[in-house]
């Protein structure tokens, strides 16, 4: 069980941040996600769940990246897109990133904590705050876009 | 740039923040010694925890969260002047520590005890018996053992000059053999070049 807020950050910011590159559109506001999931965790502690802090931080990086969203038009910064998965090849990353830009906020979440941050499906549904069967029906439509569109 | 430095640049300005707005207010760091890492702790009051080794223990992380809540993150400048007077202390350039020690959380026996482990002299040796006499209870000198042996902050709260009063070492949380270095400092012999070799069996 997580005690402190130091080893919140030495288990999960990593990951977290590069979710956050994952959802946003170059660095500086991955940045601002990672500042802003961070400290409303911080504000909010403890977390709902004691057993479930990967969770719940991924739930709070996922609706403020919606939320931004609506208030904002979606660009990509293809190379900090890059840098989050530097272990795949990049024409390939370029296409699935394109493709990904493309979806709408909460199918772009369920595709990214799916395909790319690999929760199980359970976590899916608790970060969506959706069922399980849900998120499997998000993270599928998603896939299939995605698929279509570097086809 | 790689992904840890952004990390890394992203976490320095979140715990700057987080320090500003109140929701952190001990930092912690690991420092490099002669013998071995020391996971090392600084709170509001000063000095809360120096463990042996990179993490703290249950007990002495326990006690933070305890006195201070969950605003416990790695901070390397509030860290910063123990980490320089503990170098100095190694290098024996330094008899007596600065910065202020902080007790809270523990009993009014363990502090008196603590305290009185406090003044005993940089190089003297004193017993536990001697030690819970100065604390104000000569009678009960295996309590003060046991609060001089859970003692948080060793080396800058000096628990390894404190002995047995058959004359042998008695404890140490760091290894007795961590106890016979810092006294062999003490004692003004020299640190190797480079530092000691890991500790064996400490």
């Amino acid at each position: 069980m997580v005690r402190t807020f130091g080893e919140l950050l030495e288990r999960y910011d990593r990951e977290l941040f590069a979710y956050a590159l994952r959802l946003s559109a170059d660095r500086d506001e991955a940045d601002d996600l990672y500042q802003d999931t961070f400290l409303a965790a911080f504000r909010a502690w403890p977390p709902p769940r004691r057993d479930n802090e990967r969770a719940w931080l991924y739930r709070i990086a996922t609706n403020k990246a919606i939320d931004r969203s609506r208030r904002t038009r979606p660009r990509v910064n293809l190379a900090d897109i890059e840098l989050a998965a530097p272990e795949r090849d990049s024409a390939t990353t370029l296409d699935i990133a394109r493709a990904v830009e493309l979806l709408p906020p909460g199918q772009r979440a369920a595709f990214v904590l799916r395909q790319v941050q690999g929760l199980p499906y359970a976590e899916i549904a608790e970060t969506l705050g959706c069922s399980e069967v849900a998120a499997r029906a998000r993270v599928s439509e998603a896939t299939k876009t995605v698929r279509r569109r570097i086809a | 740039m790689t992904l840890e430095t952004l990390v890394a640049d992203a976490r320095m300005r979140l715990l700057a923040r987080a320090t500003r707005e109140g929701l952190a207010n001990v930092g912690y760091t690991v420092v490099d010694s002669p013998l071995g890492p020391l996971w090392v702790a600084v709170g509001p009051q000063g000095v809360a925890v120096i463990s042996y080794g990179d993490e703290p223990s249950a007990t002495d992380l326990g006690r933070l969260v305890r006195t201070y809540g969950p605003g416990i993150v790695p901070d390397a400048r509030r860290t910063a002047g123990i980490a320089r007077e503990l170098d100095q202390y190694f290098n024996g350039r330094r008899r007596s520590f600065d910065m202020q020690i902080d007790l809270s959380g523990l009993t009014p026996f363990q502090r008196r005890v603590l305290r009185a482990t406090a003044r005993i002299p940089y190089g003297d040796l004193v017993t536990y018996k001697t030690v819970a006499r100065r604390a104000g209870n000569e009678a009960a000198s295996r309590a003060a053992g046991a609060a001089v042996g859970a003692n948080p902050i060793p080396i800058v709260v000096p628990c390894h000059r404190v002995v047995a009063s058959d004359g042998t070492l008695g404890g140490y949380a760091g290894g007795l053999d961590a106890k016979r270095r810092l006294l062999a400092i003490e004692r003004g012999e020299a640190v190797p070049a480079g530092g000691w070799p890991p500790a064996s069996g400490a």
